[in-house]
């Protein structure tokens, strides 16, 4: 009984939400990204999307759901700024599968290691996202190792405060 | 066959949707003629679509957070704070009086200027009319430094427009929706806009680097840059008309990619990082508009005393100068005109040959030695 499937894992301790949350936390997310760069200036080092697709696909433990909420996400992000619409949206799907095909199988109960996940997704979204404009696309692109980093820390201690209020929108039965 | 898709399900769902996303950029992106790659700047009609969508999503509740702040800002400094006003006031108006006297001191400069530029049929734009505009949100990336402004082409805006403030310039709209419009910054990467240093003339274009900053690129090592020089805008991209305040140099850094040249780092004169407001030039026109002339009217009417006692100043010694006798000798051809003859540094002038010699004619008094350069000196000016 020590050792559980994951399956048996994933059944046990699937997280759910009002239909409501599902809509507008992703939605608040994408505003306020849109929004609060122009009040915090230079120093927009977050990225509320991706800590939201994080948090939903570790909690539902689901990859299918995780990389369409990536997906949506990152399309979404791309559909606001003037490059092409996919290079975000590809960053966020592989970010959003994997989070929720570690989330079967390891504890992310645990904040520390959802803070650690968080931080490590961050910079692989990062990576991705170079990846793919600069390698797959061949376009230039200056980018900053510690601008990253400062991102990933950032979107650490979003999610230190964040996850702890959306497990409280959670549905307990 | 049924259980390897029932298997690798989630594996064969994300390769689906990166395939897709994969297709998608390749539709997007296309090969200049210098054999660059780059997005394309006309976007396909269903990427259209979606930033359509995603901007009909995110701009109304954007234009509501930007309402009450603005509200909560208009009522803070219209009724709650408004210490030291009347100093202000003050200081405004003796600002505005020494304007007025500069503008009417200047006019007559730049209708010269005009009358020049149309006799060299160069048609130099003006600013004509401007929209104001406020920004309501952003793209959330910084590696996409766009803003998105509650105007669109309902209020007549269009693609390719410049956005300035009173500081200086801010970017271009790029894309246009009926009630917003997205504008790309200055200090992005992909952006570009023609400029000059004031005092070298240098030309160069600015853009932005990875940081956000501005930077000149493309100019050729010179130690005549230093830190503190205005950059203005050079007039020769179609975008910005000519002059108007783009910063001024930070450093100068080597270009790290080529040995010979230099980029210059540029402080913006506008606050990019923070707009709230912002003017959208909807039209250039080679004159002065409506508001500037009224202004021009009104610097003359104060001016008016001082203008006419000064045009009297001058038409006194205008009459003067014609009374006085002159260093130009009409008579002459212009080579040997007395000015132009550099071969004595210290000339003898003499007097005029008398028309009707008497005693007092030099040369003629009794008991002075004839002087052979005053006798055979020819007259070299005129009796006035």
């Amino acid at each position: 009984m020590s050792v559980l499937g994951a399956n048996f894992r994933r059944d046990m301790e699937i997280r759910r939400y009002p239909l409501l949350v599902y809509v507008m936390v992703p939605l608040a997310a994408l505003v306020l990204q849109a929004w609060l760069p122009r009040v915090v200036g230079p120093y927009d080092y977050f990225d509320l999307p991706l800590v939201v697709t994080v948090y939903f696909a570790l909690g539902r433990r689901n990859p299918i759901q995780g990389t369409l909420m990536g997906a949506g996400m990152g399309l979404f992000e791309d559909a606001l700024s003037q490059h092409a619409i996919g290079v975000n949206g590809i960053a966020k799907t592989v970010v959003g599968f994997i989070a929720a095909s570690v989330g079967v199988r390891i504890d992310v109960e645990n904040h520390t290691i959802r803070l650690i996940l968080n931080f490590l997704l961050s910079l692989l979204s990062s990576a991705i996202f170079v990846f793919t404009f600069r390698v797959l696309l061949g376009l230039d692109l200056e980018w900053q190792w510690f601008t990253e980093l400062f991102r990933a820390i950032g979107n650490s201690l979003i999610a230190m405060v964040l996850f702890p209020l959306l497990d409280r929108l959670q549905i307990r039965e | 066959m049924e259980s390897f898709f029932t298997r690798y399900r989630n594996l064969i769902v994300l390769l689906a949707i990166l395939l897709v996303q994969i297709v998608g950029l390749a539709v997007q992106v296309r090969r200049t003629d210098e054999g660059r790659r780059t997005f394309d700047p006309k976007d396909p009609s269903g990427v259209r679509l979606i930033r359509l969508w995603a901007e009909g999503l995110v701009a109304p509740p954007e234009r509501g957070i930007q309402s009450a702040k603005m509200t909560a800002i208009d009522v803070w400094q219209s009724y709650l704070y408004l210490r030291h006003v009347r100093e202000q006031n003050q200081d405004l108006q003796k600002t505005v009086d020494r304007l007025r006297l500069e503008q009417a001191a200047l006019l007559e400069d730049a209708r010269q200027g005009e009358r020049l530029q149309a006799l060299l049929d160069f048609q130099h734009r003006y600013i004509y009319t401007t929209l104001a505009a406020q920004a309501i949100g952003s793209s959330g990336s910084d590696q996409s430094r766009v803003f998105y402004l509650d105007k669109g082409s309902d209020n007549g805006l269009k693609p390719d427009m410049a956005v300035i403030t009173a500081d200086g310039i801010v970017g271009k709209v790029r894309d246009v929706f009926p009630t917003t419009a997205q504008v790309l910054m200055i200090n992005d990467q992909t952006s570009g806009a023609g400029v000059i240093l004031e005092t070298t003339r240098i030309r160069g274009i600015l853009t932005g680097n990875a940081s956000g900053r501005l930077e000149v690129v493309g100019i050729l090592a010179d130690d005549r840059i230093k830190p503190g020089e205005k950059v203005l805008t050079a007039g020769g991209d179609l975008v910005f008309p000519r002059g108007l305040p783009v910063g001024e140099v930070e450093k100068v850094v080597r270009d790290p990619d080529r040995d010979a040249f230099i980029d210059v780092i540029v402080k913006p004169a506008a606050h990019i990082d923070r707009l709230d407001e912002v003017l959208v030039i909807t039209n250039t026109q080679p004159r002065f508009s409506p508001e500037e002339q009224q202004d021009l009217a009104t610097s003359e009417a104060v001016m008016g005393a001082e203008a006419a006692a000064i045009k009297d100043q001058l038409k006194a010694s205008e009459i003067m100068a014609e009374r006085l006798p002159g260093l130009i000798d009409p008579n002459l051809p212009p080579e040997q005109q007395p000015l132009l003859d550099t071969s004595n540094p210290n000339p003898v002038t003499h007097p005029p040959q008398a028309l009707h010699p008497d005693r007092f004619t030099p040369g003629d008094a009794p008991g002075t030695v004839p002087d052979s350069g005053a006798q055979t000196a020819k007259p070299e000016r005129n009796p006035q």
